[in-house]
């Protein structure tokens, strides 16, 4: 395991910012952590950083305790509302944060094009931070995270000012060390992005582990299908073993399918056919995270 | 799981580019760079050149003369009446020529002549004279090379006559006391009396303003302001976590950040006494090294009050609060270090009251009275006897020794440069030591310091 959390808790005086979590995370995980504000996800993250003490509880990061020099070496961080040396330019910023993490300058002289090039910031490299866009500080905050080659990433709202080309970019970085077995540690209140992004999503609300689980889980079917059809069907068509209604997506109709939807489906495809109505769009219904996570914001109790 | 060797080295020199960096980046530092070259550029517009030699040797001859009999009543007695009450004798200088270059720089020729009592003075020979007169203040004024007798008769002999010639040369001290004259702007500004001021002095006067006083002043005044916001920067939201996270621990970010704005500020005053040396240097052809010290002093100095922002911006966050801080705590070791040396001033004039006062070589030459030191006043408790007094030191006896060390530089200058005065009987005591002064001051950068990296080490960011 990457991650070990054994009912971590902690109090800020009679807040308590965490209330009894635990939580394993394998190696090569994307893995989601979602809630409000003040669900205690930046101070679960801190824990796992070393930067907060707990109050209660155990936490293990590769295997050691959270903390220790050896595992931070192994850690990637890019905290929420970050705010880079302003003095700094892209280049010298990395060199800085780079022999913090120990990496001699001829690993960082290769190291830093590279990173510059792969977040767009190329030719920027005489520009100070203060001169950069929110964007491109967010680029740059990224690229200090991966500058060491981690093993574990933590990142807090890592597309946050970020244009939707340089979103998708990023999202694909990711997604590529993951590949490279890197685990990730994603806090983000973008769930669209989550649900693209993710294996794995963990939510917190007030200081409690609500609900974890694959992304894939969390949000199966809903047990109906949107169709639209190149004419619609004449009044009073009988469907066998299924119900069709209107669906708020213009053009669109929902089709229930019940009980068994993977066999339904076809007779549904069948029946269609013998009536020489030609279907434009056929599409499984599921829950989203964002349903899901509007229903436990409104929801008192917990669906662990 | 760990690939990479500690680092160390690594982190220190990450930590002090960091710091230059930031230094570099506040606008100020230029604004004080450019304070200093005007300075020094007004400073390289003055002149400063001896006044001519001739009578002014003689009275400055029979004044060292003089001066070489410690004990009398200089403002009473004149060259002839000293020389002749001591010896039995009446010496005097009837003729001085320079044998090239003018004084101080160059080589005289002086006629001495002897008139004793007839019949009852007994000739003087060479060896006599040379040892009477060969070498005035230990040699520091006036070295006599060469002695030679003039043979003016039997007769005149025996009626106690005796005439040598002798070639004179400067001694090292004769060029820092000679008086002369300082100018600004090309002649334009006389800084000095017409009678000039010995050249000692003015250098003395010139370096201090340079580096122990205004010009160090206003580098330190800026550095404080600069480096305020430095550990309140790093401690912001957003910035602190990104170093947090790297693997070394909390104390070394901060005594690394510490090192590197101490470093910095080093170089700014390296810079600024160095050039002061080459100033003086260039003007007064005066190349004391002894002026170097200063930029151990001033960075201790700076050390600690560096220190006290540190520690209040750990504590607070606030760049205001440690600035304000820092100028605060500045303010009152000023005070205490004024107060203390009012302690040690006081202390002097009773031990010495009423004892004759020592004459020195330098203050006869700028007509310095040698009268006694006056009695005590029997209705006026001695400051350092006082209540305040006790109070100051007191406080003084626990505070670091800043004034000390500036005072340290001082005495070395003064000595260097051959200048007397009260100020050099203030610094002469020994009440003021390196060792005293280095250690409890540095006692103050540790704890300071200390309780910085422990409130740091244990605070969630």
């Amino acid at each position: 395991m990457v991650v070990t959390v054994e009912n971590l808790e902690k109090h800020y005086g009679k807040l308590h910012a965490l209330g009894g979590v635990s939580l394993r995370v394998e190696p090569g995980t994307l893995f989601g952590l979602l809630g409000q504000n003040g669900a205690g996800k930046t101070t679960l993250i801190k824990i796992l950083l070393g930067l907060v003490a707990p109050t209660a509880g155990s936490a293990t990061l590769l295997g050691a305790p959270v903390g220790t020099v050896a595992v931070r070496r192994e850690v990637g961080y890019l905290p929420e509302d970050h705010r880079l040396p302003e003095y700094h330019t892209g280049p010298s910023l990395l060199h800085f944060y780079g022999a913090l993490q120990g990496m001699p300058r001829r690993e960082r002289l290769v190291r830093i094009p590279y990173l510059l090039e792969l977040l767009g910031l190329k030719g920027r490299e005489k520009l100070r931070v203060r001169g950069y866009s929110k964007g491109m500080k967010q680029r740059l905050g990224l690229a200090q995270a991966l500058m060491h080659k981690p093993r574990v990433l933590f990142l807090d709202e890592p597309t946050d000012g970020v244009d939707p080309v340089g979103r998708r970019q990023i999202r694909e970085l990711l997604l590529e060390e993951q590949r490279n077995g890197v685990t990730v540690f994603v806090n983000s209140h973008l769930l669209g992005e989550v649900e693209q992004l993710c294996d794995r999503v963990a939510i917190l609300k007030k200081g409690l582990l609500v609900l974890q689980g694959t992304v894939a889980e969390l949000t199966r079917s809903k047990g109906s299908w949107l169709v639209a059809f190149e004419q619609s069907p004449p009044e009073g068509t009988a469907w066998q073993g299924m119900r069709l209604e209107a669906c708020d997506r213009p053009g669109l109709t929902r089709l229930h399918l019940e009980p068994n939807e993977n066999q339904a489906i076809d007779t549904f495809l069948e029946q269609a056919s013998s009536r020489a109505m030609r279907l434009r769009h056929l599409e499984r219904e599921r829950g989203t995270l964002e349903d899901l996570y509007l229903e436990l914001a409104d929801r008192g109790g917990a669906a662990q | 799981m760990n690939r990479r060797p500690s680092g160390f080295f690594l982190s220190f020199f990450a930590m002090l580019g960091d710091a230059w960096r930031e230094f570099l980046d506040a606008k100020i530092l230029y604004l004080l760079l450019v304070l200093i070259g005007l300075l020094f550029g007004t400073a390289l517009t003055g002149k400063i050149e001896p006044l001519p030699g001739g009578k002014s040797y003689l009275d400055l001859a029979a004044r060292a003369l003089a001066a070489d009999l410690s004990g009398l009543d200089l403002a009473k007695e004149n060259f002839a009446d000293i020389a002749g009450r001591v010896t039995g004798s009446l010496y005097s200088i009837s003729k001085a020529e320079p044998l090239g270059e003018d004084l101080p720089g160059g080589k005289w020729r002086v006629t001495l002549k002897r008139n004793a009592i007839p019949l009852l003075g007994k000739a003087e020979s060479i060896g006599e004279i040379q040892e009477r007169f060969g070498r005035i203040a230990d040699g520091r004024l006036w070295i006599a090379e060469e002695v030679r007798e003039e043979g003016l008769g039997t007769f005149a002999k025996a009626m106690g006559q005796q005439s040598w010639q002798m070639t004179v040369a400067p001694g090292p001290d004769l060029k820092l006391l000679w008086p002369n004259r300082f100018t600004l702007f090309a002649g334009s500004l006389e800084l000095t009396p017409p009678k000039g001021a010995p050249l000692g002095l003015e250098v003395l006067i010139l370096q201090k303003l340079l580096t122990t006083g205004l010009g160090g002043s206003i580098l330190l005044l800026i550095s404080v302001v600069v480096t305020a916001a430095f550990v309140p920067n790093m401690l912001r939201k957003g910035t602190l976590e990104l170093l947090l996270v790297r693997p070394l621990p909390r104390w070394r970010v901060l005594v690394f950040k510490y090192i590197g704005s101490l470093l910095f500020v080093g170089a700014l005053l390296g810079l600024l006494i160095l050039s002061c040396w080459l100033v003086t240097g260039i003007l007064a052809d005066l190349w004391s090294p002894n002026i170097l010290l200063a930029v151990p002093s001033l960075l201790l100095f700076f050390a600690l009050l560096l220190s006290v922002s540190v520690f209040t911006g750990v504590l607070t966050r606030s760049a205001t609060a440690a600035m304000l801080a820092t100028v605060t705590y500045w303010v009152v070791l000023f005070i205490a270090g004024q107060m203390h040396n009012q302690v040690v001033e006081s202390r002097l004039r009773s031990e010495n009251a009423g004892k004759p006062r020592q004459v020195s070589v330098a203050e006869s030459l700028r007509g310095n009275r040698g009268n006694r030191n006056p009695p005590p006043d029997p209705n006026r408790i001695p400051f350092h006897r006082s209540t305040v007094g006790r109070v100051a030191e007191g406080v003084y006896a626990v505070l670091p020794r800043t004034e000390d060390l500036d005072n340290l530089v001082d005495r070395q200058l003064m000595r260097d440069l051959a200048v007397a005065g009260p100020l050099r009987a203030l610094v002469e005591s020994g009440e003021f030591s390196w060792a005293t002064g280095l250690g409890i001051t540095g006692a103050h950068i540790g704890c300071f310091l200390l309780a910085a990296c422990l409130i740091f080490s244990r605070r969630d960011p």
